[in-house]
């Protein structure tokens, strides 16, 4: 079964307008460790940007695994993958000090990992990559904020610094402090990112041996996946009254959807 | 109106780099060494002798914490104060009291809005949108969330540096608390609404008699999440076990 969701994703317009290249066709130059450097480098730049620079939410997972799926050349990945963990993410915020789970890594990681298991075993991705790879990646929301937790205490060593520089009179070297709390963030981010690149297209010769039983199971996961992270999403809404407002949205939904799909009949 | 003795240049300067304030946060000073990385090359130029702008360094160093946005006020509202301390019009202790009343409040303020309302929205009416633009909802959400985050930086850094204390009366102008509740709605809206249409249209591909039953089954497996975590369960948990319960039914039907 291929959901219709996972196919109306796959022949999303962007995916042909915003690529030259076919589903599953990889660029002769572009092989594995090129797609290793290329989500290594993503993703340390991300992880600059969500913790140091900006924060235009260009780390938001529905931009960042679309932004990878755009440069390891699988955009479907990228939006199966970013559409669940946008809404699993949607309420995380960082408040007073405190870190919510890393919501980039999973993302990146789960469509990197998609995206070279999906090249190196020669076919398109499919709900039963993006469902087995989404419950890979998924701690390492839990993970990534450990580490970030960890790297702010490292960073409290930069402002002692400051400190001592401020007292010795080298007040430039002082401001300049700033700038070097954020490179650990790019190497730990990078390191973990190229790796899941390089894990998927690992698992491919796996892949293909799955039993029939398993492809079938994990296919089935990925619909009620994307339903547990829409209830996470209104939970995290954050509204008064977040039950109501859901309910209205089902209602309007669930009235347009059967209509549409039901009475005039489903698409092939 | 008096020349100011900050150009825009530098002030132009600063702003930019009050975009890496929490370059380096650290549990200790929080965003202090962005603060002061941000103020630095308007210190050089208020305070040519080292002795005072050693001082100015010093006093920047103190921990600093608020929303990485609305800090843009905070930074703007600091060099007006700063501005005074040189030319002798105010005591270098005005400038730390400005910082640490405002930080709390700004705090909260950003965080209500931005964190709590304008990214859940924004986040969830792109998701919305994945079926029919594709990859350009990513566009869509970089282009409405930063339309509103980049215009409100730049508007609350010139307020600040304007008015000083002043900038508080032209935020409590805007009635931040508002926006953010629709904004929340449209959140639970939008998030409520896509449950229902992938469980249609997961639901869809199926035979007829199967066809209720897949929606049904997505429906209620939302249903049952959201019960779940609203009563503190880890979404991880609820996560795990509804691909198990959904990967079991896959495997055996």
């Amino acid at each position: 079964m291929v959901p219709a969701l996972a196919r109306n994703l796959t022949t999303a317009p962007a995916t042909s307008s915003l690529l030259l290249l076919k589903r599953g066709e990889v660029a002769p130059l572009l092989g594995q460790w090129n797609f290793v450097a290329i989500a290594a480098l993503w993703g340390g730049l991300l992880a600059l940007e969500r913790s140091a620079v900006l924060q235009a939410m260009f780390s938001r997972p529905l931009v960042a695994a679309v932004g990878t799926g755009l440069l390891l050349q699988d955009v479907p990945s990228g939006l199966a993958v970013g559409f669940f963990f946008e809404l699993f993410y949607l309420g995380g915020a960082s408040l007073g000090g405190r870190h919510p789970d890393h919501e980039m890594l999973p993302a990146v990681m789960a469509t990197a990992s998609s995206a070279t298991l999906a090249a190196a075993s020669g076919a398109p991705g499919t709900p039963t990559i993006w469902a087995a790879c989404i419950l890979l990646f998924a701690p390492f929301g839990r993970i990534g904020r450990v580490l970030e937790e960890q790297l702010d205490d490292r960073a409290t060593r930069l402002s002692g610094k400051a400190e001592a520089s401020a007292a010795a009179g080298n007040l430039r070297r002082a401001a300049r402090q700033n700038l070097w709390g954020m490179w650990p963030h790019f190497f730990g981010s990078a390191l973990l990112c190229g790796a899941a690149a390089y894990v998927g297209h690992a698992l491919a010769p796996f892949e293909n041996q799955l039993p029939l039983k398993v492809v079938k199971a994990l296919a089935w996961t990925y619909p009620p996946l994307c339903s547990v992270a829409a209830a996470v999403a209104v939970r995290g809404s954050n509204a008064r009254f977040a039950f109501r407002y859901a309910a209205l949205g089902a209602l309007v939904a669930l009235g347009i959807g059967s209509h549409v799909l039901f009475m005039r009949g489903a698409p092939s | 109106m008096t020349p100011r003795a900050l150009s825009s240049w530098v002030r132009l300067r600063i702003f930019m780099r009050s975009l890496f304030i929490q370059a380096s946060f650290n549990p200790e000073g929080m965003q202090n060494l962005g603060l002061l990385y941000a103020l630095y090359p308007a210190l050089q130029v208020l305070y040519p002798k080292p002795e005072e702008q050693a001082a100015a360094v010093k006093r920047h160093l103190a921990t600093f914490n608020t929303h990485p946005y609305v800090a843009a006020a905070i930074v703007g509202g600091i060099l007006f104060h700063e501005e005074q301390v040189a030319l002798g019009k105010e005591a270098p202790e005005t400038v730390v009291s400005f910082k640490s009343s405002l930080m709390g409040p700004l705090a909260a303020l950003g965080d209500g809005f931005f964190w709590l309302s304008l990214k859940p929205a924004v986040g969830a009416l792109s998701v919305v949108t994945v079926p029919w633009l594709g990859a350009w909802s990513a566009a869509l959400f970089i282009g409405l969330y930063n339309l509103v985050h980049l215009s409100t930086r730049a508007w609350l850094f010139v307020q600040g540096y304007r008015y000083g204390d002043g900038v508080v009366e032209k935020l409590s102008k805007i009635n931040v608390a508002a926006w953010g509740q629709r904004l929340r709605a449209l959140a639970a809206g939008c998030a409520g609404g896509l449950a229902a249409w992938a469980a249609i249209r997961f639901g869809s591909v199926e035979s007829d008699w199967a066809a209720p039953v897949l929606v049904g089954a997505c429906l209620a497996t939302g249903g049952a999440a959201y019960t779940l975590v609203t009563r503190a369960i880890n979404p991880y948990l609820v996560l795990y076990c509804a691909a198990l319960l959904a990967g079991s039914a896959g495997a055996w039907l």
